[in-house]
């Protein structure tokens, strides 16, 4: 196990490295020079070269990535041209909203796991193939056409829940009152189905899988009951890979859920950057950038090391 | 398929010929109905989208010649569609520009008075070519690292994969919007930057089935009748281990089309008066809640309908091909 740790270490290091590096690259190599726009409408060259060397442009390229990733690991994110303020507060303020967003349809999702197994124990009846059909269908629609017609039913014609913006938080991430968890439901139901879909398909094959394997026809073969080899033979096998799924989705919208913040006008990590592009933020999108990538890394290193520690097959594996 | 039908009809039981690949996988993926509904979809978007470039090559290249686009002769308009794609006309119908479908307008006309049909299908081609130049891309890198990583393994296969690590991190929709506000709009450099976006996936999937490839025998007595790596790698290991490629290619183009209609509805990409499919969705989303529902529903349909054809269609050669589903 400890060396399966430090390999993913290694691993986490290198991405890091690499992401901040492009990073790096495409926001400096790239055509537009920073100290012009930051100068303003109508610079001076004594203004453009006072910003220059502020910024430490002047210095050789591996400086300015060292002076780069020194202040990214202080938290510093550099200062929105757009808002002047900086970026590192800006994403202190939106990161809870998302956090939100994302734990409350990462929790929905997981009714994947049961609709999945459900389907897969009744393969080829009439339940299993309309369910696969809508779960197919379901699976292919974009977040933000899903949103609108949410939107459209539940706000418009119903007129049930509210279609824009996020109430107050309270205890860090959760609704203070009735009206703001109301508010995050339709983003919640937006991102969720979608990927109760994709989670309840991949459950099925999972548990097709599973089912099909020696281990099972040994445990029916000794007279185990029905109940008794789905839920204490089949079940953990079947279930844990589509947790990950889970785990590493929690992450990648942890990260910023840009769509679903757009549509619903809710505040928020990808709303914070999304709202810089127009303007070509650079420090906002560059900083949303690394945010996400970090989250997202990080969360896939838990859900791996606790795939490992959980199944010994995975950590024997190399 | 003449072969097959020798094979299974013409013999009995006595002496049956070994079906090829192809025909064994294009068997058992004619029983699933779910995979030829998408096969069905696939080659409508193909034949649409097709007809839509094949009429944009044709057509006038500089875009202000196109203003009088309906006064040419059809095949030089740069479009095959009823009606100018871009051509407002505040006069399409009774009550002026807005019109639900009729049967002038099928699917009724926009603010503009634009044909929402028109709209449509053109838009058809911005799908296509994102699904297929993306994918192009993200292919032609993955299958030349993924292979050589799989078959040479030591220092090769540990810097192509910690590479794809990196890639694989990068937050997709947000990495390209990051370029994208470096190099300003256009929907050219939101193809290539998915595509290089994404070939991370298909060198991964590669180097897997490689590394259980290249112990078989017939590779050893390639090698041993003195053949080059790359001939090995090329020639005799790739074409091996195509099978979860062509699945995942499927899945892919569906990918692509999802990520250029979300990009396009961020407002990045198709530049207007130019529709893609998701710019489409953004521009009418305010008349959808006004209660003019034509013209955000018909892009929508488009979209979900094409998207569920790549995975449907996808997900049925998985497991056509999957030899733990053989019966």
């Amino acid at each position: 196990m400890l060396t399966y740790i430090v390999r993913r270490l290694f691993q986490l290091i290198v991405v890091i490295f690499g992401v901040t590096i492009i990073t790096f690259v495409i926001m400096f190599l790239i055509p537009g020079d920073p100290a012009q726009l930051l100068a303003g409408k109508s610079p001076t060259p004594g203004k453009i070269a006072l910003i220059r060397s502020e910024l430490g442009l002047d210095k050789p390229l591996y400086v300015q990535y060292t002076r780069f990733v020194n202040r990214l690991a202080h938290g510093d994110f550099g200062t929105s041209y757009q808002t002047d303020r900086p970026v590192s507060a800006m994403l202190r303020e939106n990161i809870p909203y998302t956090a939100q967003l994302a734990l409350a349809a990462v929790l929905l999702e997981l009714i994947g796991i049961p609709l999945g197994i459900y389907s897969a124990l009744r393969q080829y009846t009439f339940w299993d193939s309309a369910y696969t059909t809508t779960a197919l269908i379901v699976w292919g629609i974009p977040v933000f056409v899903m949103g609108l017609f949410l939107q459209w039913l539940f706000g418009l014609k119903l007129n049930l829940l509210p279609v824009t913006g996020a109430g107050d938080l309270a205890f860090g991430i959760f609704p203070n009152s009735w009206d703001s968890f109301l508010h995050l439901i339709l983003p919640a139901i937006a991102i969720g189905l979608v990927e109760v879909a994709y989670i309840s398909y991949m459950q099925r094959a999972a548990m097709l899988e599973v089912i099909r394997s020696d281990y099972i026809r040994t445990a029916r073969a000794k007279g185990l009951s029905e109940r008794q080899v789905v839920f204490k033979h089949a079940f953990k096998n079947a279930v844990i890979p589509v947790m990950t799924i889970a785990g590493i989705d929690l992450g990648a919208l942890m990260g910023g859920a840009i769509i679903t913040e757009a549509v619903f006008s809710r505040p928020g990590v990808g709303q914070m950057i999304y709202s810089s592009i127009g303007a070509r933020d650079l420090p906002v999108v560059a900083a949303g950038v690394i945010f996400s990538t970090f989250v997202y890394v990080i969360a896939n290193l838990i859900v791996d090391l606790s795939y490992a520690w959980v199944d010994p097959r995975i950590r024997l594996e190399e | 398929m003449t072969e097959e039908v020798v094979a299974t009809a013409g013999e009995g039981a006595m002496e049956v010929k070994p079906l090829s690949p192809w025909a064994d996988t294009w068997r058992r993926l004619k029983k699933n109905k779910l995979a030829l509904i998408g096969l069905v979809i696939i080659v409508i978007f193909l034949l649409v989208g097709g007809v839509q470039e094949i009429a944009n090559l044709l057509g006038p290249q500089n875009a202000s010649e196109t203003a009088t686009a309906a006064q040419r002769p059809w095949w030089q308009r740069g479009y095959l569609a009823p009606y100018d794609p871009n051509g407002g006309d505040f006069h399409a119908g009774p009550a002026g520009p807005i019109n639900p479908p009729s049967m002038k307008h099928l699917l009724g006309t926009d603010y503009l008075g634009r044909d929402v049909l028109s709209r449509a299908l053109v838009a058809t081609r911005i799908s296509l070519l994102v699904g297929i130049i993306a994918v192009g891309i993200a292919l032609a890198i993955g299958l030349s690292l993924g292979p050589i990583s799989g078959y040479y393994g030591g220092a090769v296969d540990s810097v192509v994969m910690r590479m794809a690590d990196i890639f694989f991190a990068f937050p997709y929709i947000l990495f390209v919007l990051l370029i994208m506000t470096v190099l300003g709009p256009g929907f050219r450099n939101v193809f290539i930057a998915i595509g290089i976006l994404s070939w991370a996936g298909y060198a991964r999937l590669n180097r897997g089935s490689v590394l259980s490839v290249k112990q078989v025998e017939y590779i050893e007595a390639a090698r041993a009748q003195g053949a080059s790596d790359l001939r090995i790698i090329f020639r005799h290991v790739l074409p091996n281990t195509m099978a979860p490629i062509y699945v995942a290619i499927a899945m892919g183009i569906g990918g692509a089309i999802l990520t250029e209609s979300a990009l396009s509805y961020l407002g990045i990409g198709m530049r207007p008066p130019d529709a893609s499919w998701g710019s489409m969705i953004t521009d009418y989303q305010t008349y959808f809640f006004a209660g003019q529902w034509w013209m955000l529903t018909f892009p929508s349909v488009a979209l979900v309908v094409t998207v569920f054809g790549f995975i449907s269609f996808g997900n049925g050669l998985r497991d056509a091909t999957d030899p733990k589903l053989k019966e």
